[in-house]
């Protein structure tokens, strides 16, 4: 096993590790509460960051992915009366093929342009929705449109977590929650290190090369554009699961930014990047709540300083004062052999 | 221009640079006198881009100096480099592709707000490259690859300065117009220019260069006069492929 | 047929806001490569300052306008200052990314400015003309007509500063290639600030335009900015005449779908066309597949 493999293995099992525990000693519902909804979150960040920070498409539909998801689980269960663990994983594998098609619309763009147009796309979607005023079914005497409108879908069926577990049913979603956190990182490592991520740094640091070598950018790029929509996809179904509705609020400017700003603090292209901005962000917005009116204040703030600042996030930092102290130590002769001694050749 | 002749103009001194870790050039020194036209040759991707770049500015100089009439210029911005009358010709002519060829020919006058002396000027061009007079209303991107090394020269030309800098003239165009090219290299020497050429063929340069420094793997491995070069068959086969 | 008059009066006057938003927009990208996310933040705070300066101060309105302007330009100046110059310096190969994440900061966080000094519910713009000229049945607010004079004088004014002015010429040849500018003695630095200064100005007064026919909320510039982006994307990114054409037709459009098949399926029908226009062409219609950088 390589060192950096070991490094990633040992923080997951620690970042595990708390995560169990934290139900131990955490009372408060509230907390629990927002852990899950920072998880979320991560996931999504995650998927975003294998899309940006180890593809390079700079994207700006994954909040729309993650809606999409949300949407079809709440749909599939509303109109079809479907289950919510059937409709789940149907609804992820109806995100992966969205996001193919605005993958493959996407292809042949370069980094602007694929932003605006994933943006457009995201933008459009929110608007069908919000603006969707026609009534397609009656519920009772009220009027259902086909999208649920401004107002979303609520109320079209739960985990079952609450039948099972009664008062302690949100522990039992926060569980959910973080297997498939869990689920999402493994896959996420294992996409890096795979043909695919291989396929991608050789893109990226020498693309004639890797041309030559019969690596397809267009293929690589696509099927990274699918591979990413799906834990998202499943993540949204299982967040309109947990809250037990879905609106157009996840499809919003703000919350795509959110998102942005976890990767960008945390460190993009880093693996752990995404979690560490989740934690970090989530933990500034509740410290902000306090000062309530300059939560998004504060957020704009801190995305554009730390781009300007700090632009490896905070891993990056470490990873630097890291290296500065690997020198510093590398510099003095008397420590040099211990350092070769455990670098492996 | 009221230097005296013979004193040194340009000066180079132990120059090293490069792009991220690597040094392209490891320590490089030369010297131009007021009218002197030195030029510099070498086989592709040794440096000779790069040597000029670093002169004018648009590359960190990593060690060593560059000096113009005695005044330091290395460690400025490029645009500050020009200022103080470093003339740079670029390697493939860099011209304003969406601009006529006049506008490209007035950028050059950019920092010079003279009107009458950048319309004197402007005749002077256009006397020494009639061409460009047939072709000034032209957009730069659909002239033909001798044109467009005029308009490059003549843009040069249009800026006041002390020393040229011209990034291998004859670069892709074919003989006929490379002899025209030379023809007008010549005539700017014998006007009293100081001129730095970089070619990558001796034999063109042995009638107007001074002196010839063969640029090898980012250092000087032979200078002297052209006429030796052109003798020291060893070093032409060596360095230049025959 | 009865709405040819409407469809031309709104595809018009939406065109000419479109364009001129594209206009500033296009400018920024096609000099220094950089997509400003915080562009329809400008509009806003355009707005908002002209608002501030007629209603609160009681200036006469032509200072108002400057003062739009002139708000506009200061936030472009600072953009350029406080983040793409040191992003640019820092990182230019992910500059092209990472100035989109941060611009959007800036919008973010000016955004709140505004609805922290003026609140969120909307506001009247003063500075309006009522009336209309009506030819038959064909009625054209004049409040319509202001805004197209004043987008095309703006528009006529950039092209001839562009094209004429030695300012104007040093930003396209800086455009065009950078290295070669420097080597002229342009200081690069200084005119992209100029850039973003202009592009800042122009979205000031394109702002107060916009809330001239809507009202002034914090979120004015979005739907201008989203639209200027299609513009943008459909014309080539950094085309001036193409993306003022792109914006016209386009608009027409648009008017033209909102009138038969209603005012929600306008934006879609636009992303389609963008959709059709990048998969033939994806550099755009005018434009060439290629990058540039600070
Ligand atoms: N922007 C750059 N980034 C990294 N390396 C560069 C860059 N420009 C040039 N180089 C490298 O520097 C070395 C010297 O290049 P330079 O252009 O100076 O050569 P040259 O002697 O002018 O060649 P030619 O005769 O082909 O013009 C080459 O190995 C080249 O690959
Ligand atoms: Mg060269």
């Amino acid at each position: 096993m390589k060192r950096q493999d070991f490094a990633h293995l040992m923080i997951g099992l620690v970042v595990l590790a708390a995560a169990v525990a934290l139900p131990f000693y955490v009372d408060s519902r509230y907390v629990i509460g927002q852990v899950t909804l920072g998880l979320f979150y991560a996931i999504v960040a995650s998927q975003w960051n294998l899309l940006f920070g180890f593809a390079g498409v700079f994207s700006l539909a994954q909040m729309a992915l993650f809606g999409f998801g949300g949407y079809a689980t709440a749909m599939l269960c509303f109109y079809f009366g479907m289950n919510v663990w059937a409709a789940m994983p149907l609804a992820a594998a109806a995100t992966v093929l969205f996001s193919l098609v605005i993958g493959a619309a996407c292809l042949r763009l370069s980094g602007a342009y694929t932003a605006l147009l994933t943006l457009a796309v995201a933008q459009v979607m929110y608007l069908l929705i919000v603006t969707d005023t026609d009534c397609f079914i009656m519920v009772g005497t009220q009027c259902r449109q086909f999208t649920g409108g401004a107002v979303g879908f609520a109320r079209f069926g739960d985990l079952g977590t609450r039948a099972m577990f009664k008062t302690k049913y949100l522990v039992a979603n926060y569980a959910l929650v973080v297997i498939l956190f869990t689920a999402t990182m493994l896959f996420t490592w294992a996409i890096i290190r795979g043909p695919i991520g291989l396929a991608f740094r050789a893109l990226r640091d020498n693309p004639g090369c890797a041309m030559a070598r019969g690596i397809s950018r267009f293929q690589m790029q696509l099927l990274v554009f699918g591979l990413s929509a799906f834990f998202t996809g499943l993540a949204g179904g299982l967040y309109a699961a947990h809250f037990n509705a879905i609106g157009p609020g996840v499809l919003s400017f703000s919350q795509l930014f959110f998102i942005i700003a976890m990767v960008v603090v945390g460190g993009i292209g880093r693996l752990w990047g995404p979690l560490v901005g989740a934690i970090v962000l989530v933990a500034a917005d509740e410290a902000m709540r306090e000062i309530g009116e300059f939560r998004s204040l504060g957020l704009g703030v801190i995305i554009a300083a730390v781009m300007v600042l700090m632009p490896n996030g905070l891993i990056g930092l470490c990873e630097n004062i890291w290296d500065r102290l690997r020198r510093l130590r590398t510099r003095s002769p008397a420590l040099a052999a211990e350092v070769s001694g455990d670098t492996p050749a | 221009m009221a230097e005296p002749i013979g004193s040194s103009c340009l000066a180079v001194n132990g120059l090293v640079t490069g792009y991220d870790a690597r040094n392209v050039l490891t320590g490089v020194s030369l010297s131009l006198n007021s009218g002197e036209l030195v030029t510099v040759v070498g086989p592709n991707g040794h440096g000779k881009t790069t040597l000029l770049r670093a002169i004018s500015g648009l590359l960190p100089v990593r060690k060593g100096s560059v000096s113009l009439n005695g005044r330091a210029i290395s460690g400025l911005p490029a645009h500050r480099v020009a200022a103080n009358g470093v003339i740079h010709v670029p390697q493939g002519d860099l011209l304003f592709a969406g601009m006529s060829v006049l506008e490209n020919l007035l950028m050059g006058a950019y920092l010079d707000s003279d009107q009458v002396a950048v319309a004197r000027r402007l005749d002077e061009v256009f006397s020494l490259l009639p061409k460009l007079a047939e072709r000034r209303t032209q957009i730069a991107a659909s002239l033909s690859g001798g044109e467009r090394r005029m308009v490059g020269i003549g843009r040069g030309l249009m800026m006041k300065g002390s020393v040229m800098l011209i990034d291998e003239p004859s670069l892709g165009l074919a003989p006929i117009v490379i002899e025209q090219i030379y023809d007008v290299i010549a005539r700017l020497k014998a006007s009293g220019r100081t001129i730095l050429l970089v070619e990558e063929n001796p034999a063109r340069v042995a009638d107007i260069a001074d002196r010839i420094h063969l640029l090898d793997n980012g250092a000087f491995v032979w200078s002297g006069e052209p006429a030796v070069l052109l003798q020291r068959d060893e070093l032409l086969a060596t360095y230049l492929g025959g | 047929m009865d709405i040819i008059g409407p469809v031309l009066v709104s595809g018009m006057t939406t065109g000419a806001l479109y364009a001129l938003a594209t206009l500033g927009l296009s400018l920024v990208w096609g000099s220094l490569g950089m997509l400003n996310m915080a562009h329809g933040t400008l509009l806003t705070l355009g707005g908002y300052a002209a608002f501030t300066a007629a209603s609160q101060l009681g200036w006469p309105v032509p200072v108002a306008v400057l003062a739009a302007a002139a708000v506009g330009g200061l936030i472009g100046a600072l953009i350029f200052m406080l983040v793409a110059y040191p992003l640019s310096r820092r990182n230019p190969e992910t500059f092209e990314t990472t100035i989109m994440i941060a611009t959007f900061g800036v919008a973010l966080t000016l955004e709140n400015i505004v609805l922290r000094l003026y609140g969120g519910q909307p506001l009247g713009q003063p500075l309006t003309v009522g009336g209309s000229i009506s030819l038959g049945r064909f009625v054209l607010p004049w409040q319509n007509l202001v805004i197209i004079i004043a987008a095309i004088a703006l528009m006529a004014a950039t092209a001839l500063f562009l094209a004429r002015t030695k300012a104007g010429r040093a930003i396209r040849a800086t455009a065009q290639n950078p290295d070669a500018a420097k080597l002229l003695g342009v200081p690069v630095a200084r005119v992209y600030l100029q850039v973003l200064i202009l592009s800042g100005m122009l979205a000031g007064v394109c702002g107060v335009l916009v809330s001239s026919i809507t009202q002034l909320s914090p979120s004015l510039g979005a739907d201008p900015m989203l639209k200027a982006f299609i513009m943008c994307v459909v014309a080539g990114l950094g085309n001036l005449p193409g993306a003022i054409i792109t914006s016209f037709a386009l608009a027409l459009v648009e008017a033209l779908v909102q009138f038969l098949a209603g005012a929600r399926w306008g934006f879609p029908a636009l992303l389609a066309i963008v959709i059709l226009v990048l998969i033939r062409r994806p550099g755009g219609l005018f434009g060439r597949v290629e990058m540039r950088r600070l």
